[in-house]
Parts: structure tokens; C-alpha cells; sequence
């Protein structure tokens, strides 16, 4: 995992998060914006997803590894996969959904930076 | 929220949007914790994993019944968010009175305070929406 990445990603998601609960409060949609937003986000976790995916091949990677790539698959599903729920909503529920998810998902980084590096 | 007059329409849009997406995390939370336990250290806490994989249906039960229109879902999502509600307030206090029962923690134990405290909020949470929807409904047939 490529540390600088996953601070990216955190305060890209927790900005996210922010802008979408900004949107709900103001009783918006999700618009095309948003989703663009969720895209770019959407960019970084797959490259974290790839980048580390290369390096557990190689064979450089954690111990529970079973456990590490059901992290990973859920952290790069969890991105598309609320931005499509969200955006189905065309009330202020859909960037909340968004807000959730991308809350939810620098919970999950910090995861999966402990078991990519245990503290032992 | 437009004139729908199908029967269980309206669960999943509005804040049910919000309710389906929570409830579907947690039951990939819960479901996965609970089987990578159970297949990992059984000897353990068999009792906590075991429940850990039950909230983890449970979850997943009440996120269909709450994204699937009909009368038979909302009652499905009406009855799991109750065992839910259950649920999480007796392991709450099981752990609180007889720790020894439960050795490793569950999306339950502490009252979920491992998760935010959102277990506990989140079956009330799904009730009194689907029991404001229903009362929607049935204004709106009368």
C-alpha cells in the first residue's frame, strides 16, 4: 500500500462526505457534480487497489491475506456501488447516502493500513 | 417523494435510501467478521461468532425487506428491525451483567459502541420509518 495514497484518499472521501452532507442540509439531489466527485475518489482507490494488488503477487503483502483482499474489494466496490444507489434517489437522501459511504470508507483505509502493517 | 400508490414503494426512497445503504454495510460487516472468526478461531467464542454471523443475516434480511417493495417485505423489515432492536439491547446487557458469556466482542456488544453506537440506533431508526411510511399509506387509502 502507498502511504500518500491513503491520506489522499481519506481527505478526499472525508471532503467528499462533507460537500454531500453540505447538499443534504440544503436539501439538493445528487447532481452530476457529486458523481464526478465519486468518479475521481473512485480513480484513487483503485489505484491503491492495483498498486497493492501488484505487490501481494509479488508476494510482499500481509499475513491474513484472506482477510486483507476482502477489505480491498470492499473498499473498491463501496465507492461505485453507493454513488449508483444515492444517485437513484432524487431527493436531499441521495447525497446522504454518499456522506455514509464516504465516512464509512477512511474508517476501512485505516484497516486495511493495520493489517497491510500489524503493530505487533 | 412522488404519488406512488404501489404497496411498499415508499420504503426504500427518502431516508430508506440512507437506511437500505447502512443496513447493507453492516451486514457485510457482521456476516464477514462473524464467518472469518468461525472459520478461523471456533474454539474460541464459538457463542460470539455464532451471534456475530446472526446479526449479520439479520441485517441483511432487514435490508432487502426494506429495499423490496410489497406488503410481505415491509413486514419481513418490520420483524427483523425488531429482533434487531432486541437483539442489541440484550447482548448490550448481557455483557454488562455476565461478560463471561460473550469473551469476544460482536457488532452487538457494549450496545455496538465498537461501531459508533449506529447497532443501536439503527433498528429504531428503521422502525419508526417504516411505521411512518405505513401510516402514510393508510391515510392515503382511506
Amino acid at each position: 500500500m502507498v502511504d500518500w495514497l491513503t491520506m489522499t484518499i481519506q481527505m478526499a472521501s472525508l471532503a467528499m462526505a462533507g460537500w454531500c452532507l453540505v447538499s443534504t442540509f440544503r436539501d439538493q439531489p445528487m447532481l452530476v457534480p457529486h458523481l464526478v466527485g465519486m468518479g475521481l475518489l473512485w480513480l484513487l482507490v483503485i489505484g491503491q487497489g492495483v498498486v497493492s494488488a501488484v505487490a501481494l503477487i509479488g508476494g510482499e503483502g500481509p499475513e491474513e491475506t484472506v482477510m486483507y483482499v476482502s477489505y480491498l474489494a470492499t473498499v473498491v466496490l463501496l465507492p461505485p456501488a453507493c454513488a449508483v444507489w444515492g444517485f437513484m434517489e432524487r431527493s436531499r437522501w441521495g447525497p446522504a447516502v454518499i456522506a455514509f459511504a464516504c465516512l464509512v470508507l477512511p474508517v476501512l483505509m485505516v484497516r486495511l493500513e493495520q493489517l497491510w502493517n500489524p503493530v505487533v | 417523494m412522488s404519488d406512488t400508490t404501489a404497496p411498499g414503494r415508499a420504503l426504500r426512497t427518502g431516508p430508506g435510501r440512507l437506511l437500505v445503504a447502512v443496513y447493507s454495510v453492516f451486514a457485510l460487516a457482521a456476516t464477514a467478521r462473524g464467518t472469518y472468526q468461525l472459520a478461523t478461531r471456533f474454539d474460541e467464542a464459538p457463542a460470539a461468532y455464532l451471534l456475530s454471523v446472526f446479526a449479520g443475516a439479520v441485517y441483511l434480511v432487514a435490508a432487502v425487506g426494506l429495499a423490496r417493495a410489497g406488503r410481505a417485505s415491509r413486514r419481513v423489515a418490520l420483524v427483523s428491525c425488531a429482533v434487531e432492536a432486541v437483539g442489541v439491547v440484550t447482548v448490550g446487557a448481557v455483557g454488562l451483567l455476565a461478560p463471561s458469556l460473550f469473551p469476544d466482542d460482536t457488532v452487538w456488544s457494549g450496545f455496538g459502541a465498537g461501531y459508533g453506537y449506529i447497532p443501536l440506533v439503527l433498528p429504531f431508526l428503521g422502525l419508526w420509518w417504516i411505521l411512518t411510511v405505513h401510516r402514510k399509506d393508510r391515510a392515503r387509502a382511506v
